[in-house]
């Protein structure tokens, strides 16, 4: 009887240890999505809108990355590639039908899902290197494709393309009946993007999330447990092509008549280096990404009017400092890093080479990004300041 | 285009295609050139560089500044070209070579991903792209025109063709007999016992990556100048072409990226009088790499290797 209840208490305190860090969490979460959905869209501007339903969009992308590479251990350099597919198929269809966009959403997820699988099925012969070649193969052969055929216009054919579109012929995307303003299409985009990371998140949580696990830490150890590793490598990247399609299609609705300049060459390169700088191990880590990915560029050409290409610096800086000392990303490292600074300046812990580089190196990357735009006259000194961040990285770990 | 109906009850009209075989051979030995810078630094360090073009495109880029806007000898802005890329790859290996040395080749990748994102950055910065402004850097060699089995080819085609082979030859000679050859050969093999061996592990390593750099400068220049405008960001791009000679070398034998550059430039090259498929052309480094990259992966079926470090 006491056994019992000592038990059953000791099986409450852990409920409770369970549950108080998830209802933190929840209430986190919600917190952001309420400020997400209702202040920013009533204090905000049209094209501060625009970027942060971009933001959700391409945060879903990253998303899928976080799947395929944080949870699973495969990469895949081709997710801007797969985000174009989608983005295609959406258009296609929209021209071909009247669906109603939920609807259209989901047929759009489920087609590139397909395709995403079938690009996926070389992973389960290839990995590491070969993988993340192979992909970025598949991604140029999508891309030399894509430049060729073009995105819809109201032409005849499979493509639909023609060269002179006419007037009535061109009709954009059409976005929800109820979501036609940006405003409100704003919303509609980070409550889809919600549910994308719901749905990837019930995944981690469940079966399929342990299988994946077993897979990162060990392919024999996995198979040798019963996994199937089949099933589940090609689950993830039909997971992830879902994701991706369904964003594509949001990213169709939000531009009304895509076009191959929304998928620069640069991209796929700058979104594997954001999803591993904002932290590829958590889904936090996307939406830090995908904030790097829009938001910055928004930043700094409408508000700062400073040359966005500098971005592209940041990033290869950034990607080096955080595949030399901070493979969690800074969604991982930021706070221990500025813990780490607290605790050096009230003289907790002796000052090693180590620390002093290692925080040395993120102040550098964000001095060199404050440099950059308020030292508009002289961008090279923000530029060197930047580049020392992944030296001082290098230092702090020799 | 009548002359494109080519194909003849025996196969393909080869008299036809002639001319685009010489062109496709000489686009091939630029590939092959890079493809080797690629699998010798390969070897030797286990990086894969994506930054190829990148570091290539940056000097072309410096050359037709020099050429452009400096009374400068044409000849200097050349050699500016081979060196600059001599020196940012020695600076990144001497750099970061030794930190990511124990870490998994895909994360080795991954840094110069982020070296070709900073040049990127850097060259869309100083030489934006785009407009009505296109650069063209002509080498002098280029207004030397021969007639080869009825094309006509310049003098900077044959030298990428001869270059490639000679650089194949002379890698192979210098990997088989000398003494740095022997120590790049065995760091492939294991990087700490060589260590414990005496060799200078970190210098040899230097050194790979200085002569895969001027390699990577030759290439960029020569290429800037076959494809007959200077865009860095196709330049940059083409390091995929010279990946896919690579990839057909298995990351190993010079002699196969050879065959493999030349394989992709003659491939890509002869199907662009084919109306069907001409557009499509571009895509042939990417299935060809596809198909090696598969090829490779044919028998591994359970991968035997750590989680990414």
């Amino acid at each position: 009887m006491d056994a019992a209840h000592a038990q059953d208490r000791a099986g409450r305190s852990r409920l409770r240890s369970i549950n108080r860090p998830l209802i933190a969490r929840v209430l986190v979460i919600a917190g952001l999505l309420a400020v997400a959905l209702f202040v920013f869209p009533s204090t905000l501007g049209a094209d501060w809108i625009n970027t942060f339903t971009s933001v959700a969009i391409y945060s879903t992308v990253a998303a899928g990355l976080v799947v395929l590479y944080g949870r699973v251990g495969m990469i895949s350099l081709g997710q801007i590639a797969i985000l174009a597919i989608g983005t295609w198929i959406a258009t296609r269809l929209s021209f071909e039908t009247n669906l109603p966009f939920p609807v259209l959403l989901l047929v759009t997820g489920a087609i590139t899902c397909v395709i995403g699988v079938l690009i996926g099925l070389p992973a389960l012969r290839l990995s590491g290197l070969y993988l993340a070649l192979i992909t970025l193969m598949a991604a140029g052969a999508v891309n030399v494709v894509l430049a060729q055929i073009q995105f819809p216009n109201g032409g005849g054919g499979f493509t639909a393309r023609t060269d002179n579109p006419s007037l009535s012929g061109l009709k954009a995307v059409p976005r929800p009946s109820a979501a036609a303003g940006d405003n409100a299409y704003y919303r509609y985009t980070v409550i889809v993007c919600g549910l994308m990371f719901l749905l990837a998140v019930v995944h981690f949580a469940s079966k399929p999330g342990r299988a994946w696990a077993a897979i990162r830490e060990s392919e024999p150890a996995a198979l040798a447990a019963g996994v199937n590793l089949t099933l589940y490598k090609l689950w993830a990247f039909a997971l992830a092509s879902f994701m991706t399609g369904v964003a594509g299609c949001l990213l169709a609705a939000q531009v009304g008549t895509p076009n191959t300049y929304n998928f620069p060459t640069q991209d796929s390169l700058s979104l594997i280096a954001t999803a591993l700088i904002g932290g590829i191990f958590t889904l936090w880590g996307a939406i830090v990404a995908g904030v790097f990915m829009q938001l910055l560029p928004f930043l700094f050409q409408a508000q700062w009017t400073v040359n966005p290409n500098f971005l592209l610096v940041v990033f290869g800086c950034g990607l080096l400092q955080v595949l030399l000392s901070a493979p969690g990303g800074l969604i991982d490292q930021f706070p221990k890093d500025m813990a780490n600074l607290g605790r050096l300046i009230a003289r907790k812990i002796p000052l090693t080479r180590q620390a002093a580089f290692g925080i040395a190196s993120i102040l550098a990357l964000l001095v060199g990004i404050v440099l950059l735009v308020t030292l508009k006259s002289t961008p090279i000194v923000g530029i060197v300041v930047v580049i020392l961040s992944p030296v001082f990285a290098s230092l702090s770990q020799d | 285009m009548s002359s494109v109906v080519a194909f003849s009850v025996l196969g393909v009209d080869w008299e036809f295609l002639k001319p685009y075989i010489v062109l496709g051979l000489a686009l091939g030995g630029v590939y092959a050139l890079s493809g080797t810078g690629i699998v010798v630094l390969y070897k030797a360090t286990g990086v894969l560089n994506l930054a190829f073009g990148a570091v290539g495109a940056a000097g072309a880029l410096i050359a037709y500044w020099m050429v452009n806007h400096t009374s400068w000898p044409h000849w200097l802005a050349y050699t500016a070209c081979v060196a600059f890329g001599g020196v940012v790859n020695l600076v990144y290996g001497v750099v970061f070579g030794p930190v990511f040395a124990r870490r998994d080749a895909l994360v080795k990748m991954m840094g110069t991903l982020a070296l070709a994102l900073i040049l990127l950055g850097l060259m869309a910065w100083r030489a934006p792209a785009g407009g009505a402004f296109v650069r063209v850097l002509t080498l002098p060699s280029s207004t030397h025109y021969y007639t080869v089995f009825g094309a006509r080819v310049n003098l900077t085609q044959i030298l990428a063709l001869a270059f490639a082979i000679a650089l194949t030859l002379v890698t192979t000679l210098f990997l088989r007999y000398t003494a740095l050859g022997t120590a790049y050969r065995a760091i492939a093999n294991d990087r700490e016992i060589t260590a414990t061996l005496g060799v200078p592990v970190r210098r040899v390593e230097a050194s790979a990556w200085l002569g895969s750099g001027l390699v990577c400068g030759a290439a960029g220049l020569l290429l800037a100048d076959l494809y007959t405008s200077l865009d860095y960001t196709a330049l940059t791009f083409l390091v995929i072409s010279s990946l896919a000679a690579a990839l057909i070398g298995r990351l190993e034998s010079l002699w196969l990226t050879l065959f493999g550059g030349l394989l992709v430039g003659f491939v890509q090259s002869i199907l662009t009088p084919y109306a069907s498929v001409t557009a499509y052309r571009a895509a042939t480094p990417f299935v060809l790499s596809i198909i090696a990259l598969l090829w490779m992966g044919r028998r591994r079926v359970v991968v035997f290797a750590p989680a990414t470090r």
